[in-house]
């Protein structure tokens, strides 16, 4: 559409506004996290204009932030000391990601490029098991887990975790498969060789931009997942989310704490989806929508 | 030519397109599509469909505190599922949550996406600043909104009442008719970007040639957009309307961590029910009933939606 400059003006004003609206709360939460306690409750609430520090930081990692002589860990720690959360979060994410792409590799290889019966039902299954509440799955989990001995276990929380990503990583991944023309593997396959060296040599290496992508959104799921580990850990590990809520206590939230906490959980999410932009919209949409 | 070539031990397996260019061929474990195939399916055999039978299974047990263990009770929990008043209420509070925010998510994501789809400077940053709100953990958004919407110290009401907009205490999160609307508020404030994220997509896909030739033929801008723009577009918005719906459907993240289904019973959704009757109130069998019961709503609805608007994965 043709625009006088002024239009141009007056959209790019209007679109920055909004965009701004959507990202002032997360502004909001990153101030909560530097603000003194007393300034979190101020109305109006101060923007910038108060004493930034790191003090939230500091009781939620058990680090001493004495810059230039670098970090000193403090011993122990308090109510609030979360970085074995962040840890037990990191190694949740990495393992369930992991498996769940290594599975779903090998099945949406096999999805594009070979022909079984049923195919278009069995894509619809998985497809189904994304539609699944996850409380339909986690209240039997929690019973299963209970009797093989699972429940609390880094190993239940990962598989769990790669089965909810599956239907996401499989169907995101043979839509990278289907992009690469299958007469690469034809030929490879006349010169005699077989489908797993075509798939390790040839058609792997050359969806190795989907497979990171799809790696990173599974990353991701995993590391936002609240219901699971919810009802499926008790003591010996819970991730960020989850644990966040912990800091509802019966004298008051320590919205401090709690906001230094969601912003060290925001921060490598942020990250990692800045370097899938390109392929965000069609991992969101399971690989139907292509940009 | 390899054509009339003796059937050795390597018996051509694998079949090849187009007749008569086939040489005999090794055959491999790997030609087969089950052993590609056979951890996805072992996982799902595991993960999905025997917590599905074991759901159906506790469905028709309860839990009894004097055996401490299951007793048999039957048809019992469906009886009671269609007899309780408070499934019902959680219904109806998940499907207006799920139909309201789906609305508002769409329409908002679609001026938002028009107003985005721009090749000017700057509106690249402005579409990637708007993906960080997908990645924040609903969990951690939810206690966001919790602080803002907070009655004594909370911006939201501040504001709200500063314009006028509301009076009183400013409760919202203990106000039975605003409590859902402060949910939904978190819900749209972190998931419009969603359909911006996907709207955008499509449009600039969009050819430009159809645009070309109304604006020629003098239509204007809203004539466009019903006309040519929407009818487009309808596949883009199927997806998104079939995904988001999902999630709304099945949301427990933002109720569980903000009212906890409170005040009453006002933002009590299907999810957090069926998860309170199983560890709350140790009703085992009736928590796995309405979680089936969930299942079954949000399968056939699904099902019923992709096959109306025939997507295709």
């Amino acid at each position: 559409m043709i625009m006088t400059p002024t239009q141009r003006i007056v959209r790019a004003l209007i679109a920055w506004v909004v965009v701004a609206i959507f990202a002032f709360p997360i502004y909001f939460w990153i101030t909560v996290a530097f603000k003194p306690e007393r300034d979190i409750f101020a109305l109006p609430p101060k923007l910038a204009s108060f004493d930034w520090n790191f003090a939230s930081f500091q009781e939620v990692f058990g680090i001493s932030f004495g810059f230039i002589e670098g970090l000193e860990v403090l011993p122990g720690g308090g109510n609030f000391y979360m970085l074995p959360r962040l840890y037990d979060s990191i190694i949740v994410a990495v393992f369930s990601t992991l498996l769940s792409v290594v599975i779903a590799t090998l099945a949406s290889y096999a999805l594009s490029r070979m022909r079984i019966r049923g195919q278009h039902h069995f894509v619809f299954f998985v497809l189904s098991t994304r539609m699944m509440p996850p409380v339909a799955v986690a209240i039997p989990m929690f019973f299963i887990y209970k009797n093989f001995g699972l429940l609390d276990t880094y190993i239940g929380v990962i598989l769990v975790h790669a089965l909810m990503n599956l239907p996401l990583a499989v169907l995101l991944l043979k839509s990278f498969f289907d992009d690469i023309p299958a007469e690469i593997d034809e030929a490879a396959l006349i010169d005699g060789a077989s489908r797993f060296t075509i798939f390790r040599k040839i058609v792997a290496p050359m969806a190795m931009g989907g497979i990171a992508a799809t790696a990173v959104l599974c990353f991701i799921f995993s590391w936002t997942e609240f219901l699971f580990v919810l009802t499926l850990t008790q003591t010996s590990l819970k991730t960020v989310p989850v644990v966040s809520s912990t800091f509802v206590t019966s004298t008051g939230t320590a919205w401090g704490n709690m906001a230094a906490l969601g912003v060290a959980a925001m921060l490598p999410a942020f990250i990692f989806i800045l370097l899938v932009q390109r392929n965000l919209v069609r991992g969101l949409t399971l690989g139907s929508l292509k940009q | 030519m390899q054509l009339d070539a003796p059937q050795g031990s390597a018996v051509g397996g694998i079949a090849l397109r187009g007749p008569g260019r086939a040489p005999r061929r090794r055959r491999y474990l790997t030609d087969s599509p089950w052993i590609w195939l056979a951890p996805l399916i072992a996982m799902l055999l595991v993960f999905a469909l025997y917590p599905l039978f074991y759901n159906i299974y506790l469905s028709f047990h309860e839990f009894v505190p004097r055996k401490r263990g299951l007793e048999f009770v039957g048809w019992e929990n469906w009886q009671k599922l269609f007899d309780d008043p408070r499934m019902w209420g959680s219904l109806w509070v998940t499907l207006s949550y799920t139909s309201m925010c789906l609305a508002i998510e769409i329409v908002l994501g679609m001026a938002i996406a028009l107003l985005l789809d721009s090749d000017d400077r700057g509106f690249g940053v402005l579409r990637g600043v708007l993906t960080l709100t997908l990645v924040i953990p609903p969990a951690i958004t939810g206690m966001m909104f919790l602080l803002m919407e907070d009655a004594q110290f909370g911006l939201i009401p501040f504001v709200l009442k500063g314009i006028g907009a509301m009076d009183g205490t400013g409760a919202i999160l203990s106000n039975p008719r605003l409590a859902l609307a402060g949910v939904m508020l978190a819900d749209i404030w972190q998931w419009t970007p969603f359909m911006v994220l996907i709207f955008v997509a499509g449009l600039r896909a969009l050819p430009r040639d159809p645009f070309e030739s109304a604006m020629i033929d003098g239509a204007s801008s809203l004539q466009m957009f019903i006309r040519l723009t929407l009818p487009m577009m309808s596949k883009v918005i199927a997806i998104a309307v079939l995904i988001r719906g999902i999630d709304l459907f099945r949301m427990f993240d933002y109720v569980f961590v903000m009212t906890s289904g409170g005040p009453g019973t006002a933002t009590y959704t299907l999810s957090l029910y069926a998860w309170q009757q199983t560890f709350s109130f140790i009703h085992w069998g009736y928590g796995a009933t309405i979680s089936l019961f969930a299942l079954f709503i949000i399968v056939v609805v699904a099902n019923i939606f992709v096959y109306v608007t025939r997507l295709r994965w």
